[in-house]
């Protein structure tokens, strides 16, 4: 780029259509997100949100609908799980990665951590890491902060210090950024180059903005959207042989009638020749070997009195 | 001795005069020989700037980055395949963050136009004059020459000495009219966009900060039926439409491809021109002065 600290995270310029390729000669990549974080707010999980019947039918009924749904069409998914989740579902956690799914980290509780210092945050880092590897037998390489419900922006929250942390802590990947819509390089120092790559998140795709948002209210059930919103997206990146990524939640998509819809895209994506379905980390794995590094350029931004600097 | 009700009375009619005496509109507008209707598509390319002057969080300059490295790029390439010409507003600070972006929609022959220095206009005049002159100065070092259209809030005097030729800003009708500062003093053409025919009024969660109990993104099959609506209202008043698109909400692959949709129907109705907004300004100013 020009590069710009505290303004980009990223080149200057994506990869065009025809630089985007995946293994095999396949046309479009897929990636699912499933989240089985219950937090409702910045603070992360909360007792109260664990006591929510929202929650518990997520757990339950909404984990096993989907699992189910994701087996019917062989659809493989990272799941993104917060330490104190990871306690509460080791046994789903474990056939999950036993049946090739992934188990990425969300955090301790799904906290927005730019309210932690940078030690308390390697601290649950750390954490979070320990508990999720004792579970299921194997390091997570993803790491993810998903935006909740109650949250101001639908981005997701990290600190000035996430990502160089996860670097620090062996992470291959951060799951959930916003400056690109294929795998992108997270740079945390333009001089060294020292970066991370990020897979791509769009709100327009997360079924909790669609899915009686921002509560339970008169015509708040906008679901039909949301299948236009994945339908319609899934044609343009389809065609243009890029990547196609959803985030699903187990209490808003693993119930009733959005089962349907969700069985209903599933349907149509899968009749597509040379979908690639993988997890995130098999993504990354495979976007480190065709886009090692970023291609930065020096900085040329100058400061002026009475601007910003 | 007239009453209190009165006074106001009095008062709120002065004010609403005032503020009438300050439009000139142009009542029928005569397009050039064989155009029945002019649309603008307009790109208000700031990326992260606002987000960053909003002192939003990282994961939301992230957001405002997509419209630099990704959309600004299919924007340019989607104009160019339909052989129309757009008007990108920019804050003179992108050409310290997108320069090639810049250089390729100026060489594709888009418009550059200003979008303010860092998307907010000092209310200090020195520091205001300051900061068009420096994004006059920017935008020149791509283009060659100084722009001539604004996005912005900036003073009309100061505008139009220094040579600007339209404002596009708020929409007090369908049609390009003239438009009065405060003091009455300077007039300039304003090209009109309205707030629903705005992509960030339909895609972007919390714009300008709004609540999450105020978010209702939707889907481009939505907005395309608005959109088209408005296009039909005034392809038969023979009227004008101007589209504001960001590159960041815009640039998303679906949104392109309706906006592809959307320019292809427009280009089966005979008579529909769209040119940059400088071309629109040139002919009103000429035909309607």
């Amino acid at each position: 780029m020009p590069w710009k600290d505290g303004y980009t995270i990223s080149d200057e310029k994506t990869r065009g259509d025809h630089q985007v390729t995946w293994p095999g000669g396949r046309r479009c990549c897929v990636s699912i997100t499933v989240d089985l974080s219950v937090a409702s707010g910045p603070e992360g999980i909360t007792a109260a949100d664990l006591a929510s019947p929202k929650a518990q039918f997520g757990l339950r009924d909404g984990l096993s609908h989907l699992k189910e749904t994701l087996d019917q069409f062989g659809l493989k998914a990272t799941f993104a799980v917060p330490a104190v989740m990871a306690k509460l579902q080791a046994h789903s956690l474990r056939i999950l990665t036993q049946e090739g799914h992934e188990i990425a980290a969300e955090g301790f509780r799904h906290e927005d951590v730019s309210r932690l210092t940078r030690e308390e945050e390697a601290e649950r880092i750390q954490l979070t890491t320990r508990v999720l590897s004792d579970i299921t037998g194997r390091r997570p390489s993803g790491w993810f902060s998903l935006p909740r419900h109650g949250d101001p922006y639908g981005v997701g929250t990290i600190s000035p210090d996430t990502m160089d942390l996860l670097i620090d802590a062996g992470y291959r990947y951060y799951g959930n950024g916003l400056a690109d819509d294929i795998p992108h390089h997270w740079v945390t120092d333009a001089a060294t180059g020292r970066s991370m790559l990020t897979m791509p998140y769009y709100y327009h795709y997360d079924d909790q903005w669609f899915s009686l948002f921002p509560a339970a209210g008169t015509g708040l059930e906008h679901t039909a959207s949301l299948f236009r919103n994945w339908s319609a997206e899934f044609k343009a990146q389809y065609r243009r042989g890029r990547h196609f990524h959803m985030t699903l939640h187990p209490y808003a998509s693993g119930f009733a009638h959005r089962l349907r819809l969700l069985q209903r895209f599933f349907q149509n994506m899968v009749s597509h020749e040379g979908i690639w379905n993988v997890t995130a980390e098999d993504v990354v794995s495979h976007w480190y070997e065709i886009d090692p590094s970023p291609q930065l350029s020096a900085c040329i931004w100058r400061n002026y009195p009475g601007s910003l600097s | 001795m007239t009453s209190a009700l009165e006074q106001d009375l009095l008062a709120l009619t002065r004010a609403g005069l005032k503020e009438e005496a300050r439009y000139r509109t142009i009542p029928r507008i005569r397009w050039p020989d064989g155009v029945r209707m002019a649309v603008n598509f307009t790109a208000d390319f700031d990326a992260m700037l606002l987000r960053r002057l909003m002192n939003e969080p990282p994961m939301q300059l992230a957001k405002g980055e997509f419209g630099g490295r990704v959309g600004i790029w299919r924007l340019i390439e989607l104009f160019d395949h339909h052989d129309i010409k757009a008007t990108i507003f920019t804050p003179g600070r992108i050409r310290e963050l997108y320069p090639d972006a810049l250089r390729a929609a100026h060489a594709s022959g888009h418009e550059i136009a200003d979008h303010m220095w860092e998307h907010w206009v000092p209310g200090d005049a020195v520091l205001e004059e300051d900061h068009l002159l420096k994004t006059a100065a920017a935008l020149a070092e791509i283009t060659g020459a100084r722009p001539v259209g604004t996005r912005s809030g900036h003073s009309l005097s100061l505008l139009k000495r220094e040579g600007f030729l339209y404002t596009s800003h708020d929409c007090a009708g369908h049609l390009p009219y003239y438009i009065r500062d405060a003091a009455g003093e300077t007039e300039m053409l304003n090209l009109p966009f309205h707030y629903a025919i705005d992509d960030a009024m339909f895609y972007s969660f919390s714009w300008l900060g709004s609540p999450n109990a105020a978010q209702r993104i939707t889907d481009t099959g939505r907005v395309m039926e608005l959109w088209w609506d408005a296009f039909l209202q005034q392809y038969h008043d023979g009227g004008y439409l101007n589209i504001c698109l960001h590159p960041f909400v815009s640039g998303r692959a679906q949104r392109i491809d309706m906006l592809d949709d959307l320019i292809t129907r427009m280009k089966r109705m005979p008579g529909v021109w769209m040119p940059r907004c400088a071309d629109v300004a040139r002919h009103c100013l000429a035909t309607h002065p």
